[in-house]
């Protein structure tokens, strides 16, 4: 469980986020919603202790991540914005390293989850994107993590490549609290159950998203609008 | 940490900057040292350890100037800021990685004292202590260009700087500064100079300033790269 609690950033003299509040339970999707710069990855770097928080607090399972980060790391799977990897590592290699960093050495199950069987001996940096999109996405499974945090898992892919790794997320989902982010409104309707929407740095709405079919797009539009 | 020191050992070994750094390094020190024996007219390592710190000078930038900076240009260092290991255990384990290269090619220059010593009855003993002193210097150099390595995302600037900072301290013992500075000023200086406590064991004296100076270096640099990969907001 991931519980947020009044967090602000700021950087030297730009407020990055103000007061953002929320919690995900198991089991749950949660799209972050916001157009470029909103705060959506400064939000997913805080909860991992990536960055610290200029005041607020994050819990993951109970735990600090800036006190406690290695055990609330071993928990959590991330997948970067844009998705950096090594080029010059072989897919087995790259997966082999992050999981036994995360003390667990089997790969297999992740590798046929994600698809990746034919390009196991190949180098990253010979991959298509939706390829590295997987190794990315594979990486953050790696070590089984109760939690995910994918940012902007599907961007740059081409639709077929989007509806493969939607479909993944929602398998993965079942036992996982998986926090991702898009500015894709369709990606929210597909596969979050709540939706958080962020612009310029604040919350402006959090909860269940609306079952109406671009519904998610009428409401982004208000709740952008009412907070311009 | 050893899946980390491994990944970044494999890096070179899988790829030829690694073979091509090591191999120049062992064919200069070998070409320098062997065309002035004749000149010389004896046999000893102490003209050979005399070229080994300005090699190393543009040896060990050459090679450790991506530590920290590729991470930072491909931003796979947030990947491993975001794996359950401390910012200690990744610079630890690459200055480990590095650490091995650079004895892996002092190793190519073994031939020379086991040579020396079949044809000219050289003493061992004061051999090893220099060899031991050349891996004290290099880690030495090896934490100070991860240092600058960690502060840039360009590989250029991280071995430009680490060079003129390395070749500045080995300056500081040179003949040229001694006609500039007063003596004084000089004499107070040579003692932050690597090649002041490098040539005790060039000698074969294991003096434990000198251990103490090299140890010194290299956990303040190693140290402060820490302090700087925490310093990510």
């Amino acid at each position: 469980m991931i519980s947020v609690d009044k967090i602000t950033k700021t950087f030297k003299d730009k407020t990055a986020l103000h007061n953002i509040t929320f919690e995900a339970k198991k089991g749950e999707i949660i799209g972050f919603l916001g157009p470029n710069g909103a705060g959506k990855t400064t939000t997913m770097r805080i909860i991992l202790g990536y960055l610290t928080p200029t005041s607020g607090s994050v819990k993951i399972n109970g735990l600090n991540p800036g006190e406690d980060r290695m055990r609330v790391l071993s928990a959590v799977g991330y997948l970067p914005e844009n998705n950096p990897l090594y080029p010059e590592m072989k897919v087995k290699e790259y997966l082999r390293f992050i999981s036994s960093v995360k003390k667990e050495e089997n790969i297999d199950d992740i590798v046929v989850d994600v698809s990746l069987e034919d390009v196991l001996n190949t180098k990253i940096e010979e991959l298509s994107r939706g390829y590295k999109q997987r190794v990315g996405l594979a990486a953050a499974l790696c070590g089984n993590p109760e939690i995910l945090i994918l940012d902007e898992p599907t961007s740059g892919l081409d639709p077929i490549e989007q509806e493969k790794i939607r479909n993944l997320i929602k398998k993965l989902s079942k036992n996982k609290t998986i926090i991702f982010s898009t500015h894709i409104l369709s990606e929210i309707e597909d596969v979050a159950d709540k939706v958080i929407i962020i612009h310029r740095g604040n919350k402006v709405f959090d909860g269940f998203k609306p079952k109406k079919k671009g519904s998610v797009e009428t409401l982004f539009k208000k709740v952008v609008k009412d907070h311009v | 940490m050893f899946k980390l020191f491994k990944k970044e050992f494999d890096f070179y070994l899988n790829n030829a900057v690694g073979y091509i750094v090591v191999i120049l390094f062992a064919v200069f020190v070998n070409f320098l040292y062997v065309k002035d024996i004749f000149l010389n007219g004896s046999v000893s390592m102490k003209s050979f350890f005399g070229i080994v710190p300005w090699l190393f000078l543009i040896f060990i930038p050459a090679l450790t100037m991506r530590a920290f900076s590729e991470e930072k240009r491909l931003n796979t260092i947030e990947v491993l800021l975001t794996l359950p290991v401390s910012e200690m255990q990744i610079v630890v384990s690459k200055f480990f990685a590095h650490l091995v290269l650079v004895m892996i090619a002092l190793l190519l220059t073994f031939s020379l004292p086991v040579s020396f010593y079949y044809l000219a009855n050289i003493y061992l003993p004061e051999a090893a202590v220099g060899y031991g002193g050349a891996i004290l210097m290099g880690a030495s150099f090896i934490a100070v260009t991860q240092y600058f390595s960690s502060l840039t995302k360009n590989q250029i600037v991280s071995f430009l700087s680490s060079l003129v900072v390395l070749f500045i301290l080995l300056g500081i013992s040179s003949d040229l500064l001694s006609t500039v500075l007063p003596k004084l000023v000089q004499d107070m200086l040579i003692y932050f100079s690597p090649i002041y406590h490098f040539q005790n064991f060039a000698k074969g004296i294991l003096d434990l300033r000198s251990i103490y100076y090299f140890v010194s270096i290299t956990v303040l640099f190693l140290f402060l790269t820490v302090v700087n990969l925490e310093k990510r907001n």
